[in-house]
């Protein structure tokens, strides 16, 4: 093993999560500097002050005033929201399924929510509820938070009895449970007129690019809160890895642990994908990241997955602006494009390592 | 103030697997467990460690019935060591012990009691080893470790520790390893119950002694009670012949190799 491995392997928590936030930071600030055009950071914070009611004593420029404020930040702090719960989400189930290639659309959740959405805003339409109207900016996260729970309450039904989850059945109950809803999803588009059809692609690939103030604002509580609230599952979750009945023997109450996570990442991915469609691969290749990185002590994993969920989203919104630029890509096609080799190459690993049976 | 189990009967699709056992674990003593296969013994631990509660009977612990305890004071007074642990994520040594603390006392006390038991089960210093990468034998000492980590502190009750068959597939300097430690933890007010398939390991360490048979306690008592030919012989359905240590006097069988040449029925069941 090199030197290197071993001092990354021996890092104090705290200074893990210091420097994933400090990355963060430096991040966040070139995402919302960088795009078709560029803001100076200087001109960046006077923009912000003069937002938050002080005067300013700077010429702005009012493209970028707009640019900023109405497009890049919104969008940039959307990332950072969904970043965050999708791979805390992700981190959560890997520990509670006690199994590191779990994520939130394995079981269901993300497709059961968009096929809910997607349902609601072509049929809403005929009932005068139009996406961009303010009840739908609430019913939406509403509608997706329900189907992503049904979704998943199916396949934790078909996958096992109470106390015990099979594996294997997991599995093939996501696989059948995601089928379906890509069917539904297919026959609702059906449904759907010339205009409604293009967000087919929005649903099943993501796209951060729809960000506003109001849907925002609606959602911003939600994912805090249910991201912070996962966070407090790390004890459990370590004592969970041992076993389902040995963290009962410990002293965790491990059905109340169960339906907990389960609520809240169907809350935290249901609301996501009520506001930016699908985007997989981030809940999946973040806590494993840090897993092979650092540690597997969920007291670790968990609050660094917040952190690291962030900073991978942040970089494949760049990448999807940049890339083609003028043009975007959906942010879906490129955490794909990158999560998936990982996901092979992980599989590959883990199999030669002996951690999956 | 002991763990006791009054009348318990567990029918599963109509097929009794106990019927009406009732043992005690005292706070100090070695319990052990044993019988044939299928006798019922991981069901009645099953049980006893509330992994499994579609049974008939009474169970209490120092005096108060087990329902009343909460899922983490139950935790404070009863650990449990399942046969084997599948772990998928890369702990190292020292975190899982210390996951047996996680509803203990203060972190100075914690350190201490993590200190003492992995200093007696041999995994000290291992601190930032790799659970997965442990031989067999050793993944069973840091689990040891940490069941007993749980209940390792002093306190002003009596605490109980379940073993199911704790030294399966390990050699036997590990084996009496593991049961010396299990009988030094009784010294500290705590009762240990364990199954063990080793007669010869149960004359050597058990201070009482359950033999169930079809479901049924068909003996109990001290060593030199229920360790006779007669007793064992009808347990097991095994013809066997009981000896003693010339020098320690603890007695030990030997199983008769010619099972073949004496068809089954003739021993007196």
């Amino acid at each position: 093993m090199q030197a290197g491995t071993i001092t990354l392997k021996q890092a104090k928590i705290p200074v893990i999560l210091i420097s994933l936030g400090v990355a963060l930071g430096v991040v966040f600030l070139f995402a919302l500097r960088i795009g078709q055009v560029t803001i100076p950071i200087l001109e960046m914070a006077m923009i912000l002050l003069k937002k938050m009611g002080f005067s300013v004593q700077y010429e702005i420029n009012a493209v970028h005033e707009t640019v900023l404020w109405s497009i890049r930040l919104p969008r940039v702090l959307l990332a950072v929201l969904i970043g965050g719960a999708l791979s805390i989400s992700g981190a959560a189930l890997q520990g509670l399924f006690r199994n590191p290639l779990v994520e939130p659309g394995l079981i269901g959740v993300s497709s059961g929510a968009a096929v809910s959405v997607v349902t609601l805003v072509v049929f809403g339409s005929s009932i005068a509820l139009y996406p961009d109207s303010l009840s739908m900016k609430f019913l939406m996260p509403a509608v997706a938070f329900g189907g992503g729970s049904i979704a998943t309450l199916l396949v934790m039904r078909i996958s096992g009895r109470v106390g015990k989850t099979n594996m294997a059945m997991l599995i093939l109950g996501g696989v059948a449970i995601n089928t379906m809803c890509g069917a539904l999803m297919g026959l609702v588009i059906f449904f759907a007129n010339e205009n409604q059809l293009h967000m087919f692609t929005f649903w099943t690939l993501g796209d951060l690019s729809s960000a506003t103030w109001p849907a925002l604002l609606v959602a911003a509580p939600i994912l805090v809160l249910s991201s912070l609230w996962l966070l407090t599952y790390q004890h459990a979750l370590n004592a969970i890895a041992l076993g389902e009945a040995e963290a009962f023997h410990m002293g965790i109450d491990v059905e109340k642990v169960k339906r907990g996570i389960v609520f809240f990442c169907a809350l935290a991915v249901g609301v996501s994908v009520s506001l930016s469609g699908i985007i997989g691969f981030v809940g999946l290749v973040v806590p494993h990241l840090i897993r092979t990185t650092f540690q597997a002590d969920h007291r670790l994993v968990m609050p660094a997955s917040l952190l690291g969920g962030p900073l991978l989203l942040l970089l494949a919104d760049l990448v999807s602006r940049i890339a083609v630029a003028p043009a975007e890509l959906p942010i879906g096609v490129v955490t794909a494009l990158i999560g998936a080799p990982v996901f092979i190459f992980l599989l590959i690993h883990a199999r030669k390592r002996n951690v999956i049976s | 103030m002991m763990m006791t189990a009054r009348n318990i009967s567990l029918s599963v699709n109509g097929r009794k697997l106990l019927n009406d056992v009732s043992l005690d674990i005292a706070p100090g003593l070695f319990t052990a467990i044993a019988g044939p296969n299928g006798a019922g013994k991981t069901s009645l631990l099953k049980i006893l460690s509330n992994e499994s509660n579609q049974y008939s009977g009474e169970l209490s612990i120092n005096g108060t019935s087990v329902s009343q305890y909460s899922v983490t004071d139950l935790s404070k007074v009863r650990s449990v060591l399942p046969q084997s642990s599948h772990l998928q994520f890369p702990f190292t040594v020292q975190q899982i012990v210390a996951m047996g603390r996680h509803y203990q006392s203060s972190p100075g006390q914690t350190r201490k009691v993590l200190k003492e038991v992995m200093a007696l089960t041999g995994v000290q210093g291992w601190d930032e080893r790799n659970y997965l990468t442990l031989s067999g034998g050793e993944q069973q000492r840091v689990q040891l470790a940490r069941v007993l980590a749980q209940v390792w502190e002093e306190r002003d009750y009596p605490r109980y520790i379940l073993l199911d068959e704790p030294t399966s597939s390990l050699d036997i300097a590990q084996q009496q390893l593991i049961f010396s430690l299990v009988k030094h933890a009784c010294e500290r007010n705590i009762g240990v119950m364990a199954i063990v398939h080793d007669l010869n390991q149960v004359a050597q360490f058990a201070d009482t002694i359950y033999f169930l048979k079809s479901g049924t306690v068909v003996a109990r008592g001290k060593i030199n009670e229920v360790f006779t030919k007669s007793i064992i012989e009808e347990t097991f359905c095994c013809r066997v012949n009981v000896y003693h240590d010339p020098c320690t006097q603890c007695p030990y069988i030997v199983p008769d190799r010619n099972i073949f040449q004496s068809p089954l029925k003739t021993v007196n069941v």
